[in-house]
């Protein structure tokens, strides 16, 4: 028996290419994100490695007292230092400190201190050197490169007080590559004295010391513990410090390979469809050959075993291609990560572990297995008589089973539909899985529902290019319903690929329209000023500054800052996220929609609330309330008033759990001397380039003031969605490249099973060319039942979706971007025609008498 | 042997003259066609008989532009087909050329009746509805027209085959074995209506096979031996075919 298993994988090489090839990808995929993970985790780890090189012990304030500083003195430092048994120590600390981009705007970033010993230092230099003076300032290479500085050029940062001060750039420096490289903000490193400047409180994060020579860690520790008296100190060893950095790591890793991990698993599932489609074809093209086997003594387990044996044979030569193209993948995608920043690419690296082998090899074999399975069965059923009988067309029998195929996709849909729902209103982590697993069985439901669905899409789909092209499209459209299991297999794949995006892009369109529409109605303003650091606010006398302009007619600073009503305890369901707002700006800046109550100005004391936090509280319309400033510099309260609701209002973003006029609020939080934004109203008949350059005019003396429009923050957001639709599409790409293999594999399948169909085509007077469009036909009708069915399931999951994100406070607004969908369509068509090439090629190029005579 | 065969006075539909076809190269050359030339002439019942292997079916197919030739000519009508391109060729066929194979003639995702006009659908052509209705009606399909050809049986598939050939009115029909899967009574239904169409409808048809009854129905038959031309019986009986044969050695 193995020899004829062989000998038969021999001969249909060629007819298995295709769909090892889609095997080879899925596998490729979760290779290429195990082997990410695992290059990323060793980066990280190097990276860990560093701060804890050559540390002994480590100092850091764990229990500090509330009201206490959590920083390691000064003085602490000095008395570690006077240690004997001290070799080195240094004080490690970081501050945020904003940088002036080339526009003398402030960006966010991170001043970090050099350590004065050699071994205890944590970054690499790049080029030039590490600061020795305090004039000098060293740069990360990505912050360099991002911000277009090279080595020798003025960096000037701002200080506490608001005035630059001018560093020399004297070298760049690299850092690992993490799982925080993608998001971290911008690093530079100074001199401790130097960066001592910026601190307004005078400590640092940790203190490491290296032992003197002789000296045990233990020995350290216990000498540094009677050294270091500040209240709430720590020490620990180096080992320790080492084992805590990578526990702290291996509880937060995951996320990326989380998400890669669900897109392979699409993959895989695509990938198993057109296994299995290729498995049911070849089966039905070897009726006569399995027949033969049982005539000549074959039983039913051996040809089960036989078909099986092919596929895991199989399933093996292509999770091998695919265990070495994840690696490629791998170090392609590190690349790219590297390259994000723009700065030189750390060594790529391709951890390969048993582990990830024996996986990429178990879930080839097994997916590939698994899809066989059904067609392997359906081979038992072939009658030793088949033998003596003709080729039977191969279609399939779909009504004998449709009761049953729609009681199952039914209850899959409703179980799919209420995932959905869940997940959507659920409002944690577990959401997306949900939602993910909501998706699946919605999909499920579509692919076991599909032989039927083929008939009636088909009939539909096919009626235009019949109707345009003739013959051989109705010709086309006849063979694509001919067999409808195999076309709904073919076309599964692809249905798939296209709900994920299509969804994907509902939801996030939908949520981006409502967040627009949502800043048209509640926050009119033309302009916002803000601060682009989250911890410093804009001087009040910009408002001034504004208001003054003959250009502007409003100028609405506000503020924010948080309470605790009701007295009640320390739980989150008394705090309030309070925004004070000036006199006469409710009604014209800020238009929140009144739920109960009057919202005409905010009196003395008076409070408007939105609907969740009323709900949350307690509160409603007319009831008086006891609240307490909560500040977050100082631990303790502040001050208390009594404040009285006199509105609630639905829910807006922007707009926080509550409002207070502009006095209430500075009663509450004396100490916030800035503003948080300025609104800004131009007067009427200002052109908005005139108002925006009179607006910049004023705002040009404050580094920290970035002016954001309505039409600005909309662009923003699009921008966001944009990034995140690419990175999905990036994603569910693999899985459409493997269902457009699907449709070349049944397409060439096809092909070879109606060659002396096509020979009688060709005899009768069918051209080339049209037998050829005959068949970019049917690929494209295929490729438009996929992506039809996927889209209306996409969009349809997106609604539901929408729906349960939806609550009465917030109606989402359910979009659906229809330039998008086209362009997604016309590249279906399009891939479907390339796709239909080679099959096309095929079936045209040969003789017509020599496929007459081929039984 | 390569003598002009000829009936004088009437047309001649198809014509071959010192018909060559090979068959691979150099040593393993097979000649399967070695000068072979007969003509055909419109409104006759001609069949080409031969043995296994005599190069009969390689005859029709070059008579009807299926496959290429090696040299020598062939004239179907006034065009010498010798040296259309694939475009030219597939037009012919389509246009002026009806084929009834021996099994497999229709296409199984098409009902009866689009397999019947589906010849007159590619080239664009309606159907002449009171021939159409008459083939059909001679041929006893007008029950069968909305069936699919595996609902169909052996001999209704043939007959459906036979009115597609017909239906277009092409110059001439050849027909490959038409009755090499039938019972010899759905056989000579076929076969009858085949002479019917010579007889009354003046159409020319071309059949190959080895079956001495159904070359009886035929007004000539062309024996064929070798790759070459071995004589021809007029007015042919199921006896006197026999006997040919029987000389050739089959």
């Amino acid at each position: 028996m193995l020899a004829t298993i062989l000998a038969g994988l021999r001969a249909r090489a060629a007819r298995l290419v295709l769909s090892s090839l889609a095997i080879a990808l899925g596998v490729a995929f979760v290779t290429g994100t195990q082997v990410l993970g695992a290059a990323l985790d060793a980066n990280a780890r190097d990276g860990l490695a560093r701060h804890a090189r050559n540390v002994d012990a480590r100092i850091t304030v764990d229990a500090a007292e509330p009201g206490q500083s959590t920083l390691v003195s000064p003085e602490t430092l000095a008395a570690v230092r006077r240690a004997p048994e001290v070799a080195a120590a240094d004080g490690r600390a970081y501050r945020e400190v904003p940088l002036l981009d080339g526009a003398g705007k402030a960006v966010p970033a991170v001043a970090v201190a050099l350590e004065t010993d050699q071994r205890l230092r944590t970054a690499d230099p790049v080029q030039g050197h590490l600061p020795t003076g305090p004039t000098e300032i060293a740069m990360q290479d990505r912050t360099a490169a991002t911000r277009g500085l090279t080595v020798g050029q003025q960096v000037t940062l701002l200080g506490t007080d608001d005035q630059p001060r001018t560093f020399t750039l004297v070298g760049t420096y690299q850092q690992a590559l993490t799982r925080s490289s993608l998001y971290t903000s911008d690093q530079v490193l100074l001199l401790p004295e130097a960066l001592a400047a910026f601190a307004d409180q005078p400590g640092f994060t940790e203190v490491v010391a290296v032992a003197a020579a002789g000296v045990s860690q233990e020995q350290l520790v216990r000498a540094l513990s009677a050294v270091a008296t500040q209240p709430g100190v720590a020490v620990t060893t180096g080992a320790a410090y080492t084992q805590q950095l990578l526990d702290t790591f291996g509880s937060q890793a995951g996320q990326i390979t989380y998400i890669l991990t669900g897109f392979a698993l699409v993959a895989l599932v695509v990938a198993a469809l057109v296994i299995y489609n290729t498995f049911t074809i070849l089966v039905a093209q070897r009726t006569r050959e399995l027949a033969l086997l049982r005539c000549v003594g074959a039983d039913r387990g051996q040809v089960f075993r036989a078909v099986l044996a092919e596929a895991v044979a199989m399933g093996l030569v292509a999770a091998l291609f695919g265990l070495g193209g994840g690696v490629g993948v791998s170090a392609l995608l590190q690349l790219s990560l590297g390259a994000f920043g723009g700065a030189a690419v750390p060594a790529v690296r391709t951890p390969v572990s048993l582990t990830t082998v024996l996986t990429a090899l178990g879930v080839g074999v097994l997916v590939t297995v698994l899809a066989a399975v059904l067609p392997a069965r359906r081979a038992t059923r072939v009658p030793p008589v088949a033998a003596m009988r003709g080729q039977p067309d191969s279609s399939g029998e779909v009504a004998r089973t449709s009761g049953w195929r729609v009681a199952a996709a039914l209850l899959l849909a409703l179980a799919g539909a209420g995932a959905l729902v869940l997940g959507g209103r659920i409002n944690n982590e577990t959401s997306i899985t949900v939602t993910g697993a909501g998706t699946m069985l919605v999909l499920c439901a579509a692919v076991t529902l599909g032989p039927l669905l083929v008939g009636p899409v088909n009939r539909v789909l096919g009626a235009l290019p019949a109707l345009l092209l003739g013959v051989p499209a109705k010709l086309a459209a006849a063979n694509a319903g001919r067999n409808p299991r195999r076309t709904a297999a073919t076309m599964a794949a692809l249905m798939i690929g296209v709900t994920v995006v299509s969804m994907v892009n509902v939801v996030a369109t939908s949520a981006k329209a409502t967040v627009d529409a949502e800043i048209d109605q509640q926050l009119p303003a033309d302009y916002t000023i803000t601060s682009s650091l989250y911890d410093r606010a804009l001087p009040t006398a910009l408002a001034d500054q504004l208001a003054a302009l003959d250009e502007v007619a409003t100028a609405a600073p506000t503020r924010t800052g948080d309470i605790r009503v009701d007295g009640a305890a320390e739980n989150a369901a008394g705090h309030l996220w309070l925004m004070g707002v000036g006199d006469g700006v409710i009604g014209t800046l800020v238009r929140p929609e009144t739920a109960t109550g009057q919202l005409g100005s905010l009196g003395p004391d008076e409070l408007a609330i939105s609907e969740q936090a009323a709900k949350r509280t307690g509160l409603a319309v007319g009831s008086t309330v006891p609240a307490v400033a909560v500040s977050t510099e100082s631990q303790g309260d502040g001050p208390r008033r009594d404040l009285r609701v006199v509105a609630v209002y639905r829910d807006a973003s922007g707009l926080g759990d509550a409002l207070v006029g502009m006095d209430t609020f500075t009663g509450l939080h004396p100490e916030q001397t800035g503003y948080d934004s300025i609104m800004v109203k131009l007067a009427d008949g200002v052109s908005p380039q005139a108002g925006r350059a009179a607006v910049e005019r004023v705002t040009a003396a404050t580094p920290i003031a970035r002016i954001d429009s309505a039409a600005e923050t909309k662009a923003e957001l699009g921008g966001q969605l944009d990034q995140l639709l690419a990175f999905v599409w990036a994603l569910v790409g693999l899985a459409v490249v493997i269902a457009l293999f699907g449709i070349t594999n049944t397409l060439t399948l096809s092909v070879l099973e109606r060659t002396r169909e096509s020979a009688l085509l060709r005899a009768l007077g069918l051209t080339r060319g049209q037998l050829r469009l005959m068949l970019v036909v049917e690929a494209v009708l295929m490729a438009l039942m996929g992506s039809v069915l996927g889209l209306v399931l996409g969009i349809g999951c997106g609604w539901v979706m929408t729906e349960s994100l939806s609550s009465a406070q917030t109606q989402m607004l359910f979009t659906v971007p229809y330039g998008q969908t086209g362009v997604l369509l016309l590249g279906a068509v399009v891939a479907a025609v390339l796709s239909s090439a080679l099959p096309a090629r095929r079936a045209a190029r040969s003789s017509v008498v020599a496929a007459m005579a081929t039984a | 042997m390569s003598a002009v065969v000829s009936q004088l006075g009437t047309r001649t539909a198809v014509a071959a003259r010192d018909l060559v076809k090979v068959y691979g190269k150099g040593d393993t050359a097979v000649r399967a066609l070695a000068g072979v030339s007969v003509s055909f002439a419109a409104g006759e019942f001609t069949a080409i008989m031969g043995p296994s292997g005599s190069g009969k079916s390689t005859l029709m197919h070059c008579l009807a532009g299926l496959d290429t030739v090696d040299g020598g000519s062939v004239h179907i009508g006034d065009t010498d087909i010798t040296h259309l391109g694939d475009r030219e060729l597939t037009r012919l066929r389509r246009d002026r050329i009806g084929f009834v194979f021996q099994a497999f003639n229709l296409l199984p995702t098409l009902t009866a009746r689009q397999n019947i006009l589906l010849g007159l659908e590619l080239a664009g052509r309606k159907a002449d509805q009171a021939w159409l209705d008459t083939i059909v009606d001679t041929l006893g399909l007008r029950e069968r027209l909305d069936h699919r050809p595996t609902e169909l049986s052996g001999g209704q598939q043939q007959r459906v085959a036979c009115a597609r050939a017909l239906v277009a009115r092409p110059d001439v029909v050849f027909a490959d074995e038409p009755t090499g899967n039938l019972d010899s009574r759905s056989g000579a239904e076929v076969l009858d209506f085949l002479r019917m169409s010579v007889r009354r409808l003046n159409q020319t048809v071309i059949m190959v096979t080895h079956d001495p009854v159904a070359a009886s129905y035929a007004d000539r038959v062309v024996l064929i031996a070798d790759g070459a031309l071995a004589g021809e019986i007029t007015q042919p009986t199921a006896d006197s075919v026999l006997a040919a044969l029987a000389h050739l050695g089959a």
